[in-house]
């Protein structure tokens, strides 16, 4: 089943010569991770934030679930957000500093009416904390007690509190050591099975895309230049951009490098 | 992580937490004072005994008298109450004004906002002291007069900082990030954007309370708010004018009164901005 | 020719002073290209900045030797006078390098002028290296601000300024974090061929494993002040030898790896170790 069809999303700034996201078309099948990946200035930050109605769009369908996003009012995007949570690149600005722990997890719990016993709203955010490594004991603390990467895990654990169908991370390792990152992986890729979530994901880094979906979108200057699976993008990429942008990222192995360096240079 | 809360930077001026201290238990005497005190004054703030006038201050009068043979002591406790309960209504209705057209300009479309931020530059332009000579000839002289002056010339001042708070704070992550889980504007409004700009509004109004308290009394001293013979303290000292040289106990009391008022809040402001958040930019001290 | 001994770097705190860099042992032959790596908090970029003492509160001790001269304790002028000359400098934001309201050229001139080569020489040995370094237009673009300058060519820049007075040692601290992907590898080929030419040695300082495979000789490890590897990038990656280094390369996700192979955090290869 389709949870997220987009059809021809686009999207332009005023005062910018070319939309930033220029009829980009895509979906996400039920219990799917489909990677947005592409350079800075790509659309693909625009992307996610018309997706999630957070920006108007100027033209096009984002659909979930059936339900039309684009030109949705308030009150029916605030229902829709139940359904389609997003998890934000900086982990120490994405939380909101005065709130705790409960407060922010619970959150989207109270909001959306899904708990209005608070005792019972509480154990939802415990068992919560539990799935993202965390536990009854952060509940009173405030975010700035914590590292980048278990901020991050607050704010997925305040993402998935709700039960989403799809959950959209906008760049969520990117600002994070190595090793958080490879936790924070793992924990997506774990939900992800677990929970049967959808999982649209947002990033520059190709290897950390090749990890985690299944399907990839290829964007530059806001345009959707290639789209297939992992296997389709990684090993047999069709675009020159595409083919470009494999040839750059660099490979952890020296003796693999030198012969990619030699090849360069004849 | 350690390692950068380690490597924060110290603040560059240590004042010793002892001068905070210190300010925070006058602070808190001159509230109790302000509700309690006249209670506790040995004599009738307002009764007139011209064979007890000009007395130096003694066991029995502890300030001395002024002319009019009231006691110094008990009338500095009675304006306590009159001064800093002036202050305060003053300061809570320029908050609610305030606050509220700040965060609406700042929040509403550019219609709304242009036409809030024309009214308060229009607030800002007027000169509290001709305001308060204006309403005086209205209304007819005294406190109330005096109050309405200044509230109406202060909160422009704090519609503009609360709008340029909230205009950044609007566009902070975390908001959002909570507009992406679903929850309304009105509740963005209340969790997540005021409580994260009032940090500014804290500061301010205690450096406040220094500045409107001194308006206030110089409303009442140039013949603009409270009258003679209300022991307000600036009427107290425009009373005494003209004892200088023969009664000084009777301008200096009220006068120091004053002045350990203004100091105590002004070490509060300080200390409550430094706590807050090093980063936080600077009150704007009138 | 760089020799760092037993370095310790204190920086003051909320409460007196605490230690960030804990007595780190560094050398660098001429002419090689040594990788400093670590995440952050490490100490990394401390060392590195320590070597020109580019911070004011920062306390050292023990010994950095260039070419055999002490440069801990030198005074100011002596230290001014290396950088630019024998030590060259290539920092992660080049937005923030560079001034912008000074001319790119003027600013790459700047290093020779200042040790008294005429303007027009240095003007010409200017527009020569930015060509070299892939700018094209070099003459005309060489009297653009950089706000008119993309992010990779600011950098080239940013190069331009370190390397034109010819000096013996570059280091560059996270040169291309804030590069895409393409203009990060451009970059990575023209330091290290610039490099191999003029017989630079080269301090990289770094988070990421992969273009450090791809770029230095030898490399050195540090973790919370400490340098916990070092070795020769080939055996590094092949057998490394510490747990944490084990960590990194398997927390590291590789565009070449099997995505149903899972990454390990560094916390999981410490239990796996116990």
């Amino acid at each position: 089943m389709t949870v997220l069809a987009v059809e021809r999303l686009t999207k332009q700034f005023a005062g910018r010569d070319s939309p930033a996201v220029n009829a980009v078309s895509f979906e996400v099948q039920t219990g799917a991770t489909v990677g947005i990946v592409g350079e800075s200035g790509s659309g693909k930050s625009t992307l996610a934030r018309c997706v999630a109605g957070l920006i108007r769009a100027d033209s096009g369908s984002v659909r979930l679930n059936g339900v039309e996003v684009v030109g949705a009012s308030p009150r029916e995007k605030r229902i829709f957000r139940r359904d389609m949570q997003m998890v934000f690149q900086d982990p120490f600005a994405s939380l909101s500093p005065r709130m705790t722990v409960e407060e922010l997890v619970g959150e989207g719990i109270l909001v959306h009416g899904l708990e209005k016993n608070s005792t019972k709203r509480r154990d939802l955010v415990v068992s919560t904390l539990e799935k993202v490594g965390l536990s009854a004991e952060h509940l009173k603390r405030y975010p700035r007690s914590f590292s980048g990467g278990q901020r991050q895990r607050i704010a997925i654990a305040r993402a998935i509190a709700v039960r989403p169908m799809l959950l959209i991370c906008d760049e969520p390792v990117s600002s994070l050591d190595v090793s958080v990152q490879a936790q924070v992986l793992n924990l997506l890729r774990d939900l992800h099975r677990d929970l049967d979530l959808s999982i649209l994901f947002i990033a520059h880094d190709l290897a950390v895309v090749k990890y985690l979906c299944e399907s990839v979108v290829v964007m530059s200057d806001g345009v959707a230049v290639e789209y297939g699976s992992r296997e389709q993008i990684f090993d047999d990429p069709q675009h020159a951009y595409t083919q470009s942008l494999l040839r750059a990222v660099p490979v952890p192995d020296p003796s693999i490098e030198r012969a990619r360096r030699a090849a360069r240079q004849q | 992580m350690s390692l950068k809360i380690a490597l924060r930077r110290p603040p560059k001026r240590r004042r010793s937490p002892l001068a905070e201290r210190i300010a925070l238990v006058v602070i808190a005497l001159l509230v109790l004072l302000a509700v309690f005190g006249p209670s506790f004054a040995p004599y009738d703030p307002l009764k007139v005994d011209l064979a007890l006038a000009l007395l130096p201050p003694s066991p029995d009068h502890w300030f001395g008298t002024d002319m009019n043979g009231r006691d110094v002591f008990s009338r500095t406790l009675a304006g306590a109450q009159i001064t800093l309960s002036a202050t305060a209504f003053v300061l809570v209705v320029t908050l609610i004004i305030g606050v509220t057209v700040g965060t609406a300009a700042a929040l509403g479309n550019r219609v709304v906002d242009e036409i809030l931020m024309r009214i308060t530059d229009v607030g800002l332009a007027l000169p509290s002291i001709i305001l308060a000579l204006g309403f005086a000839v209205a209304l007819g002289p005294g406190l109330l007069s005096a109050i309405i002056a200044v509230a109406a010339t202060w909160w422009p001042g704090y519609a503009r900082l609360v709008r340029s708070v909230v205009r950044e704070v609007r566009h902070a992550d975390y908001v959002e990030a909570a507009t992406a889980l679903g929850v309304s504007r009105w509740r963005l409004v209340r969790k997540h954007i005021l409580p994260n700009s009032l940090d500014a509004i804290y500061v301010q109004v205690t450096l406040d309370v220094a500045s409107v308290m001194l308006v206030i009394s110089g409303l009442s001293f140039i013949g603009a708010g409270a009258q003679v013979p209300s022991p307000e303290w600036g009427a107290m000292i425009a009373g005494a004018a003209g004892n200088v040289t023969n009664g000084w106990w009777s301008l200096f009391f009220p006068g120091l009164a004053m002045m350990i008022t203004a100091m105590a809040f002004n070490l509060a402001g300080d200390w409550v901005r430094v706590r807050r958040d090093p980063t936080l930019r600077d009150g704007i001290a009138r | 020719m760089l020799e760092i001994s037993d370095l310790r770097v204190s920086y003051p705190a909320t409460e007196g002073r605490v230690e960030v860099v804990h007595g780190v042992d560094l050398r660098l032959e001429r002419g090689s290209r040594v990788a400093l790596v670590g995440e952050s908090g490490s100490g990394k970029s401390v060392t590195a900045r320590a070597v020109l003492q580019l911070d004011q509160d920062a306390a050292y001790s023990g010994s950095i030797r260039l070419d055999g001269e002490e440069l801990l304790g030198m005074s100011a002028r002596r230290i001014r006078s290396i950088r630019g000359f024998k030590v060259g400098l290539v920092f992660q934001d080049p937005l923030t390098s560079l001034n912008p309201v000074m001319r790119v050229g003027w600013q790459i001139m700047q290093p020779l002028v200042i040790r008294g080569v005429d303007k027009k020489e240095a003007r010409r040995r200017g527009v020569e290296l930015l060509e070299r370094l892939g700018v094209a237009e070099a003459g005309v673009r060489f009297d653009d601000y950089p706000h008119q300058f993309s992010g990779g060519m600011r950098q080239r820049v940013v190069i331009a300024i370190a390397v034109i007075a010819e000096p013996e040692l570059l280091i560059a601290d996270e040169p291309t974090t804030a590069l895409d992907v393409r203009v990060q590898a451009q970059v990575l080929e023209l330091l290290r061929d610039i490099a191999e030419e003029r017989g630079l040695s080269v301090l990289l300082i770094t988070h990421d494993l992969g273009i450090v495979a791809g770029f230095a000789e030898h490399v050195v490890v540090m973790r919370n002040g400490l340098v916990v590897e070092r070795n020769d990038v080939d055996t590094l990656y092949a057998s490394p030898s510490h747990p944490y280094t084990r960590g990194l390369l398997r927390a590291v996700p590789k565009i070449d790896g099997d995505p149903a192979q899972r990454l390990l955090s560094v916390d999981e290869i410490a239990e796996e170790t116990q």
